[in-house]
């Protein structure tokens, strides 16, 4: 009788306890913060858009390394918003310039740049505070377009 | 007087020894004062043993006293061994307490799968790419140095400004800058 009462006790911990662990694994899934900011390259001092204004040094700084043959950079805009787990959310960063942003298992998210209303690349990577995600590429008038997508704390 | 001669002294006294032996010993005795002396001591140390040694008597028959231990020890055999309530209280205890240390190490694994060290496990360099529109091509730069995953989009309709381009008709939704 104790016997049998020993046994059923410990049967139930077996059948409760991944139950427990799965709730936990699942539990860790959560929504991220990440900010977007669209950003102007070129090498004229003055922005002809009265709203650029330019970015701090230490982005400068960072940007300056992969982009030498720009030396200033202009903040056009600025969005942070969260993702919730195993969704998405839009990023408008200009009327042109929008991104799809998916977090996906792992956790890793899928970005997707929408130019004028029609995807033009994705990209699935992993992403970590304190990294930068970035898409660039040429504008008009020598000068160049720059995203980059950062994770926030929460 | 050796120790041999005392024993068989004790035993003459008590009546213990055959008759011939016996005789040698009373003659002995008669002879020699030293075992007269003991043998005299003896007799009176066996009065004062013989009339003070203490009768116990059982209030109830030898067989039934026994038969009554005999039921005890097989009654004590019978019964099931409980445990001690210390050890059945550590066990109450204990079986929560693993299973709750099961599932927060179960939980920390997870976490240790979820968050990998960044400088290890090499999941962070696998990245998935897919160009969605057929006007631009891509490059990709990743520098480990500044934490930086680069996508440079070209557009190919500024790069390949070719005349002879038999799908520029199919271009005319394009813009010049692919986002500005």
């Amino acid at each position: 009788m104790i016997f049998t009462r020993f046994f059923s006790r410990r049967f139930r911990l077996l059948f409760l306890a991944p139950i427990l662990s799965l709730t936990a694994i699942g539990a860790h899934a959560e929504e991220i913060k990440l900010e977007a900011k669209l950003i102007w390259a070129s090498n004229e001092k003055n922005s002809p858009k009265k709203e650029h204004k330019p970015v701090d040094e230490a982005t400068a700084a960072k940007l300056s390394k992969p982009f030498p043959q720009w030396k200033y950079f202009f903040a056009e805009t600025n969005v942070v918003k969260t993702v919730p787990s195993r969704g998405s959310n839009r990023f408008v960063l200009s009327k042109e310039c929008t991104l799809e942003i998916a977090e996906l298992e792992g956790p890793r998210v899928e970005v997707k740049l929408i130019g004028n209303g029609k995807p033009v690349h994705k990209t699935i990577k992993e992403i970590k505070k304190g990294g930068w995600f970035v898409y660039t590429g040429d504008d008009k008038h020598e000068s160049a377009w720059i995203v980059i997508v950062t994770q926030l704390e929460k | 007087m050796d120790t041999e001669l005392m024993l068989k002294l004790q035993s003459w006294v008590d009546g213990e020894l055959p008759a011939s032996e016996a005789a040698r010993i009373a003659e002995l005795v008669r002879t020699d004062t030293a075992a007269a002396a003991l043998a005299a001591e003896l007799r009176m140390t066996r009065g004062f043993l013989a009339g003070n040694e203490p009768e116990v008597k059982l209030p109830e028959s030898r067989e039934f006293h026994w038969s009554k231990i005999q039921r005890a020890i097989e009654r004590a055999e019978a019964e099931p061994r409980e445990s001690l309530p210390w050890v059945a209280a550590l066990r109450r205890f204990l079986v929560p307490v693993s299973g709750l240390a099961l599932v927060a190490f179960l939980t920390v694994l997870s976490i240790g799968i979820f968050n990998r060290n960044p400088s290890g496990t090499g999941d962070e360099l696998l990245v998935e790419e897919e160009t969605l529109s057929r006007h631009v091509d891509t490059t990709t730069y990743n520098s480990q140095a500044n934490n930086m995953y680069v996508v440079y989009i070209i557009n190919k309709d500024v790069v390949d400004d070719d005349p002879m381009d038999l799908d520029s008709d199919l271009d005319e939704d394009m813009d010049d800058s692919v986002i500005q």
